[in-house]
């Protein structure tokens, strides 16, 4: 109950600050641009069987997109409450702090889910204007969802972790950006020699590109699943616990 | 309804609170006073459960601060100081999303809602977002927000702070009207405030209570309950010898002159005795010239002082 109301608080919050608008415009304008170039790509090089999903996952830019993005969401959950004060209202209401963090945690999720709402529309377009129209695999798409979904947890996750950190919204933007590089950065472990069979298992392991890869050819693995879970939950564990040494410590 | 007993906050070596015990019961509206940093913030966060006691027990309408501390929240309506807020909503959906969040069923929350903002006196920027309101306003939506789930007890820490005299004067007049029906404890620097709405203060000084009683009693506890103040046309030192020979009288302070050769003596009496027709006696002895003599009564400023100054 408590949990719900400060959810639909955090969520809407979003579209009380003009960061989210800005953000939401750079996403679909980005996400618009790729799109557009992979068309003429894939329209150029004459692919006939080759699944758009997997085409788009495998643009370098893309990347960039998801690692910008997620600091510039998280950046204020915790920060500008220590900032204001108002976290003081906030905890002597009668609410738990469990369920302010994965308020804050959902909320920040459920806007990343929608800055990526434009990548459907173009793919809609696409099979609405398209003569043939391609081929939909469900499939992929589902599990290539899933997957964002799931990084996008581990990623938001560390940004809420980077907010209750400090009151400094720029402060916190920055750290959750090198922890998401840090975090992405394993995946490219794979390109540097004297790598011995185990550590390309574990980076592997790790590896977001892979995952995203694997989901775009309608591979389902279950470790990645439980890979990005449990890091999310451990991540949301501290996040509790220095929220409530910040506040014991007043 | 507040039992706080041996209460002590520790910050990183700093005792900030030693030791204090006060209770307060159902109906009464307390002032809180004492210079900055005596620890009146402190002992309200603690008591709205947001810090931990270092040590001692704290029981609010029966329950725990610290083992049952959702439950001492459902019941108390804070307002701490500087009354942090969203600035990014409206009062209204703000005031909807407090009450919600402090449990108020469904049904009743667009009735409280209702409620708070006629006490508050908010109806008319109730579709304003708080951040393009004035401190007053947002001092009422502050306190709109403590009352919005009809708590037993509000805790409210300075409430009229940094608010113009007609302000202070209105919510005064909320504070003294919520106080037929709620408990109240409330810190404050404005005196004149504090006996005109109080039934009882508590002084706090560096981290101890150095009084609790009602506002008059306070001001009794001031040097005899008062002073005479004397104004004459004479050599202060004269004034001084002269006055403080006689029997009842405790002490005499000289202001500086005045205007030309007029001076002004504060003079204090023995408690309970009336000393003015001796000082009278004496200034027509000596042939003074005499501008004013009147009595004044202690104010809880003077009591504030005398308690709260080494």
């Amino acid at each position: 109950m408590a949990l719900w109301t400060l959810y639909k608080r955090e969520f809407n919050s979003y579209f009380h600050s003009a960061v989210a608008y800005v953000v939401l415009f750079g996403s679909a304008l980005i996400q618009g641009i790729f799109f557009y170039v992979l068309v003429q790509l894939i329209m150029d090089a004459n692919y006939k069987e080759a699944s758009v999903m997997q085409i788009f996952f495998n643009w370098p830019l893309f990347w960039i997109l998801l690692l910008g993005q997620v600091p510039l969401i998280t950046m204020r959950v915790f920060s500008e409450e220590f900032k204001l004060g108002t976290i003081e209202m906030l905890l002597t209401a009668p609410v738990r702090e469990w369920d302010v963090v994965l308020a804050k945690f959902f909320g920040a999720l459920t806007f990343f889910l929608v800055l990526w709402l434009p990548i459907a529309l173009d793919l809609t377009a696409l099979q609405l204007f398209s003569s043939p129209p391609p081929p939909v695999y469900w499939s992929q798409i589902g599990l290539t969802a899933l997957t964002i979904t799931l990084a996008g947890g581990l990623y938001v996750s560390l940004g809420v972790f980077a907010s209750v950190l400090t009151k400094n919204q720029i402060i916190a933007a920055v750290l959750c950006f090198a922890m998401i590089l840090v975090c992405f950065g394993f995946s490219f472990g794979k390109f540097f020699q004297h790598m011995n069979s185990t550590t390309l298992a574990w980076i592997s392991y790790v590896s977001l590109p892979e995952h995203l890869q694997n989901a775009g050819q309608g591979i389902f693995d279950s470790r990645p699943v439980v890979f990005y879970v449990s890091v999310t939950v451990f991540i949301l564990m501290l996040t509790k616990s220095v929220l409530e040494g910040r506040r014991l410590q007043g | 309804m507040i039992e706080v007993e041996n209460l002590s906050k520790t910050y990183s070596g700093f005792r900030a609170v030693q030791g204090i015990s006060f209770h307060v019961n159902k109906g009464e509206i307390v002032g809180f006073l004492g210079p900055n940093g005596a620890g009146k913030s402190t002992t309200m966060k603690i008591l709205s459960g947001y810090l931990p006691p270092t040590d001692g027990n704290i029981r609010i309408a029966g329950f725990d601060v610290v083992t049952d501390s959702l439950e001492v929240r459902k019941r108390i309506g804070y307002m701490p100081e500087n009354v942090p807020l969203y600035t990014d909503m409206r009062v209204n959906e703000f005031l909807r999303f407090r009450a919600e969040l402090k449990k108020v069923t469904r049904r009743k929350i667009k009735e409280r809602v209702e409620i708070v903002k006629d006490l508050c006196h908010l109806k008319d920027v109730e579709n304003k977002i708080i951040g393009t309101l004035s401190k007053g306003y947002r001092q009422r939506v502050g306190l709109a927000d403590a009352m919005v789930h009809d708590p037993d007890l509000l805790i409210l820490d300075e409430p009229t702070i940094g608010l113009d005299p007609n302000q202070i004067r209105s919510v005064r007049d909320l504070i003294k009207d919520l106080g037929k029906h709620h408990t109240i404890l409330l810190s404050t620097h404005i005196l004149s405030e504090v006996e005109l709405t109080c039934t009882r203060v508590l002084v706090i000084n560096r981290g101890k209570i150095e009084a609790s009683d009602t506002p008059a009693n306070l001001t009794k506890l001031v040097r005899g309950g008062g002073s005479i103040l004397l104004e004459v046309k004479a050599p202060g030192l004269d004034v001084t010898t002269k006055l403080e020979a006689l029997p009842n009288i405790e002490d005499v302070e000289i202001i500086l002159p005045s205007d030309g050769d007029w001076i002004q003596a504060k003079i204090f009496a023995k408690p309970g005795i009336d000393v003015r027709e001796d000082v009278y006696n004496v200034v027509r002895a000596n042939n003074w010239p005499l501008r004013e003599l009147a009595r004044r009564k202690a104010t809880l400023e003077e009591a504030f002082v005398e308690l709260t100054q080494d």
